[in-house]
């Protein structure tokens, strides 16, 4: 039960104009951000809002799936803590294999972009 | 590395607390607390969708469908509660049907011995002497005491000879199994005590005074499981032994099919005159005397061959130590060419396995075809049902149910109902296998055997309830989810196509359901003619109204005069008896699987001419033919003359006659043999006169052919054998007569012991093999009869509730009755003519495996399959009339009302 994420891209409204993600890239966000520390769900979800600026749009429903895929390959773990407002959170954290996962989706999304920018502005690239 | 599945809870609580915190923080950017939560949820998106998706995230995913399909299936089952019973109750009696004959396979030809390690063991045999189809597994005690002396390949041996013994003091006679056992034997095949001790290898010596072991169950049975057992005394055949020990619990021996209740060593043969030998010690010596089984276990990593290769080299030693000196020189020749070899050992032997293999093995066929009806039967229903279904099918596509689901569904509740059937079949089966041992119960030997629902036989189970249910359910299901939603959903009219798919499927079930049930049918029909065959069988004798006696005279050292004397006022006690129309007595009776034999020669000038042939043969008093009912067609009757010191007599039977004398009468002819019963000479004995001819009579068993017969009269016996059999023709029921029988015998001598039986029962007993294939094919053939008949009912039932429209359109624009009878008539002919064409190709080729099995018949026996298929058109005809008469009384308007 691989899941490949099309839940990520679902065709939802998008009013307010924000990107939707590609397929695949959440779990490279997630990864990303809990480089950072440990975090909760919710904390995942504004920290990615914030440091894109608001341009993504993560549809919140569909991070807990990724986040229990994630923790199910073993690329980040889990426990039941307490959030900064007192309240009980399950916090997420990078396993040493989440790091490798990390580093390879990263380059492989770097690949990815710089062969899309090729495409789409050879003149820039030359 | 271990993961622990996270709970749907925890899953939702985190999720509650994401909301929780969003919430939280649009109320701290000023929205109200109503906005605040529908912006929560709005970001969020759909609670639920991700809730599923952690669903089957887990790799649970399917069980948790399974359970849900096995909820819906048993929500279905009590919806429709007639279809559920009539489906698991058929399934029960085909599923219970197959566990039974199965477990009686197992118990009878799978199990290994309940010992320890029991593949290891090994059965010696002497390899098949000239003419004979199987190795010759019983040996002299002289040999197996060689064998034991002289091998180097076993790490351990045994012997042991079962009887019965006789627990009376005298008077009727109350026997249970015994066995002889060497000493090795609890040792060797690892059986450990339940009470005192086992037999061990100091019990076992010559001239010991005896000891016995108890089964646990005849402990339990005799002794209420009482240690104080263990130290008393236990008669056997009238002398006392005392109780050692107590068997381990589920030991019931070495033969399958019987369980041993006393075990008493070797050397107490020689207390025991148990074989008519007056002197135990000298059987003992006899080399001529087999009556001893011989098992091993091989010493540790020396393989099959090498202990082939080694007894080949021991063998010529083995059995030239052992020759006996009054053997002729071509039976001493015989004995030293035998070759010692082994065979497996580790399932025991058996009687009942060499008896009923066939047997049981063709019953398993039978029952698998029944149960192969029932499934066809269910899945006809369930095609009827799944046109009532198919609106509810339609339903659960077109919400978004994929196909396989669907069909995954309806398969759950086929094999629900396999399982349900198989629960409800191992209960009958339990109660099958009980009747069936009793079946193969004699008045001689009660069968005995272990029905542990063990791996195998539940497994087996388990697999055909699975089987059959996706058997019977896989078609039904694909063609029912073949529907268009929306075509399902607009109604009946839509329907109509795969209406008549359905229609179509169902005839081709309903050929082959009269097709499997005719092969059952024509099979039941040859076992029932071929046991009425055998029932009806001209015997020679008449088997009514005669009462056999077995005496046994506890005294072996009794001289011969007395001996006679006593045997003579036996019998005019007996004959005086009121109730006796006719008395006497003989060596054996017929149809006791007794048999002994005699070599003649023709005699020319004074001497032997001629090859010797070989005759069965028995000593009987004058009496014996009038009680018997036999008629001597030529020449007399034996009479008070025909003594001792007279001229030596015989009658011989008609077969004989035709043998010895062809073309010219046998009276006033002679014949001689070789001494007789006395075999450690070779002397022919005074030449004896033919003084009549028999009628010819079975001798050993019903099915053989007319053999040849020779009767002496008794009073020319030079030894009287004990156990002596006295016979008498009674007016009234044989069996009443025992008792008064048993008084007389007891006013001569009270320790005489006694036993009766009826000749009723003696060639009734000959039959069971016979009598289980015909009463148990039978009862299947029945069965499979019925199922069949509910089968072409339903489809035919089902047919005309879907034509009613059509025909009370036809009733309507004045189409007779009788047309509309003709026409539904003509479709149960068409379906029962390629069932039964089907049928009969079918068993013209399956029935020759019941060749061996039939007596007087052949496999494609003509009328057995007219008389079937007679028998079968004839149901089916009524199964056929009843929806039939049901679419002629069609009233015209209701059914075009109704639609």
């Amino acid at each position: 039960m691989d899941g490949d994420g099309w839940w990520d891209v679902d065709d939802r409204r998008n009013a307010d104009g924000r990107l939707e993600l590609l397929q695949g890239t959440l779990d490279l966000l997630i990864l990303r951000t809990l480089l950072f520390g440990a975090e909760h769900g919710q904390g995942i979800a504004r920290a990615i809002q914030q440091a894109s600026e608001k341009e993504l749009l993560v549809e919140h429903g569909a991070l807990y799936p990724a986040l229990q895929r994630l923790e199910e390959r073993g690329w980040i773990s889990a426990k039941w803590g307490t959030s900064s407002n007192n309240r009980k959170a399950r916090f997420y954290s990078l396993t040493a294999a989440g790091r490798k996962q990390l580093v390879k989706e990263t380059n492989k999304w770097e690949r990815l972009a710089g062969a899309i920018g090729r495409i789409l502005d050879p003149a820039r690239e030359r | 590395m271990f993961r622990r599945k996270r709970t749907a809870n925890d899953f939702s609580a985190e999720i509650e607390e994401h909301i929780r915190l969003e919430r939280e923080r649009w109320r701290e950017q000023g929205m109200s607390e109503e906005e605040a939560r529908t912006a929560a949820r709005r970001t969020f998106g759909n609670v639920m969708h991700a809730e599923e998706r952690f669903y089957e995230s887990g790799r649970w995913m399917w069980l948790e469908h399974i359970l849900q399909d096995i909820r819906y299936g048993l929500r279905m089952m009590t919806k429709s509660p007639g279809f559920t019973a009539v489906a698991v109750l058929t399934l029960a009696l085909g599923i219970g049907a197959n566990t039974a004959i199965f477990s009686l396979i197992d118990a009878v030809m799978l199990k290994m011995l309940p010992v320890q390690k029991p593949q290891e063991l090994m059965l010696l045999a002497v390899r098949a002497p000239r003419g004979w189809q199987e190795p010759d597994a019983t040996f002299s005690n002289p040999v197996w005491e060689e064998i034991r002396k002289e091998q180097d390949v076993f790490s351990g041996m045994f012997s042991w000879s079962e009887f019965q013994l006789d627990l009376a003091p005298g008077g009727e006679s109350h026997n249970v199994n015994g066995v002889y056992v060497s000493g090795d034997f609890f040792g060797v095949l690892g059986v450990r005590s339940a009470a005192g001790r086992l037999l061990g290898p100091s019990d076992d010596v010559r001239g010991c005074s005896g000891a016995a072991v108890l089964s646990y169950d005849f402990w339990q049975r005799h002794y209420g499981g009482a240690e104080s057992a263990v130290g008393e005394m236990i008669r056997l055949d009238q002398h006392l032994f005392p109780i050692v020990g107590v068997a381990a619990r589920g030991f019931f021996g070495v033969d399958v099919g019987k369980q041993f209740d006393v075990a008493v060593p070797i050397c107490a043969e020689g207390v025991i005159p148990v074989f008519g030998e007056p002197d135990g010690a000298k059987f003992l010596n006899r080399p001529s005397a087999q009556w001893l089984r011989v098992m091993a276990r091989p010493k540790a990593g020396v393989s099959k061959e090498a202990i082939g290769a080694r007894l080949r080299i021991l063998s010529p030693g083995i059995f030239a130590a052992t020759t006996a000196q009054e053997w002729t020189g071509d039976e001493r020749k015989e004995f030293l060419a035998g070759t010692l070899q082994v065979l497996p050992g580790g399932g025991g032997i058996s009687d009942l396995r060499r008896d009923y293999s066939e047997a049981l093995e063709l019953l398993m066929a039978v029952v698998g075809l029944v149960l192969l009806i029932a499934c066809a039967n269910i899945a006809s229903l369930m095609l009827a049902r799944a046109a009532g279904r198919r609106k509810e099918i339609a339903v659960r596509l077109a919400v978004g149910a994929s196909r396989s689901r669907v069909i995954r569904q309806l398969l759950t509740e086929c094999v629900l109902l396999s399982v349900l059937g198989a629960l409800l079949g191992v209960v009958l089966a339990r109660w099958g296998c009980a009747l069936l041992v009793r079946f193969l119960s004699t008045a001689d030997q009660r069968v005995f055997l272990e029905f542990a629902l063990d791996g195998r036989v539940l497994g087996f189970t388990t697999g055909i309830a699975i089987v059959t249910g996706l058997f019977f359910g896989v078609f039904p299901a694909l063609r029912s989810t073949r529907v268009s939603p929306t075509a399902a959903m607009k109604g009946a009219e839509a329907a109509e196509g795969t209406g008549k798919s359905h229609q179509r499927a169902g005839r081709w079930i309903v050929i082959s359901q009269v097709a499997l049930s005719l092969l059952i049918l024509i099979t039941a029909g040859l076992f029932l003619r071929s046991f009425r065959n055998l029932l009806t069988l001209d015997v020679g004798f008449d088997r009514n109204h005669v009462l056999l006696i077995e005496t046994s005279v506890p005294h072996p050292d009794l001289p011969p005069g007395q001996r006679a004397m006593l045997y003579k006022r036996i019998l005019e006690r007996l004959s005086a008896l009121p109730g006796t129309i006719s008395a006497s007595e003989s060596l054996v009776t017929p149809i006791s699987g007794e048999m002994w034999g005699m070599d003649f020669h023709l005699v020319n000038g004074g001497g032997p001419a001629g090859e010797e042939a070989d005759a069965y043969m028995n000593f009987v008093s004058p009496g014996y033919f009038s009680t018997f009912h036999s008629s001597i067609l030529d020449g007399r009757n034996f009479d008070e003359h025909d003594v001792a010191n007279a001229q030596p007599v015989v009658i011989i039977n008609e077969t004989m006659a035709r043998k010895f004398f062809p073309g010219s009468r046998a009276i006033g002819q002679y014949l001689v043999t070789r001494d007789f019963m006395n075999d450690h000479r070779e002397r022919m004995a005074p030449p004896r006169e033919v003084i009549g001819i028999l009628k010819d009579t079975k001798y050993r068993t019903l099915r053989e052919d007319s053999q040849q017969i020779a009767y002496l009269p008794i009073a020319q016996a030079e030894v009287l054998s004990d156990p002596a059999i006295f016979e008498i023709r009674t007016a009234g029921d044989p069996a009443l007569l025992a008792r008064a029988a048993g008084e007389a015998i007891a006013g001569l001598n009270k320790n005489i012991s006694l036993n009766f039986r009826t000749l009723e029962s003696q060639v009734d007993d000959s039959l069971q093999r016979e009598r289980l294939l015909a009463i148990l094919s039978g009862f299947f053939g029945g069965l499979a009869l019925v199922l069949a008949m509910i089968g072409l009912y339903g489809v035919l039932a089902y047919r005309v509730t879907q034509r009613r429209k059509e025909l009370g359109i036809r009733l309507a624009l004045g189409a007779q009755r009788s047309a509309i009878l003709r026409l539904i008539l003509r479709d149960v002919t068409i379906l029962l003519l390629f069932g039964i064409a089907g049928g009969v190709g079918i068993s013209l080729w399956t029935t020759q495996l019941t060749r061996k099995l039939l007596f007087a018949l052949n496999p494609r026996d003509f009328t057995t399959i007219l008389f079937s298929a007679l028998m079968l058109t004839s149901v089916a005809l009524i199964a056929g009339y009843l929806p039939a008469r049901r679419a002629i009384r069609t009233d015209p308007m209701i059914a075009l009302r109704d639609e």
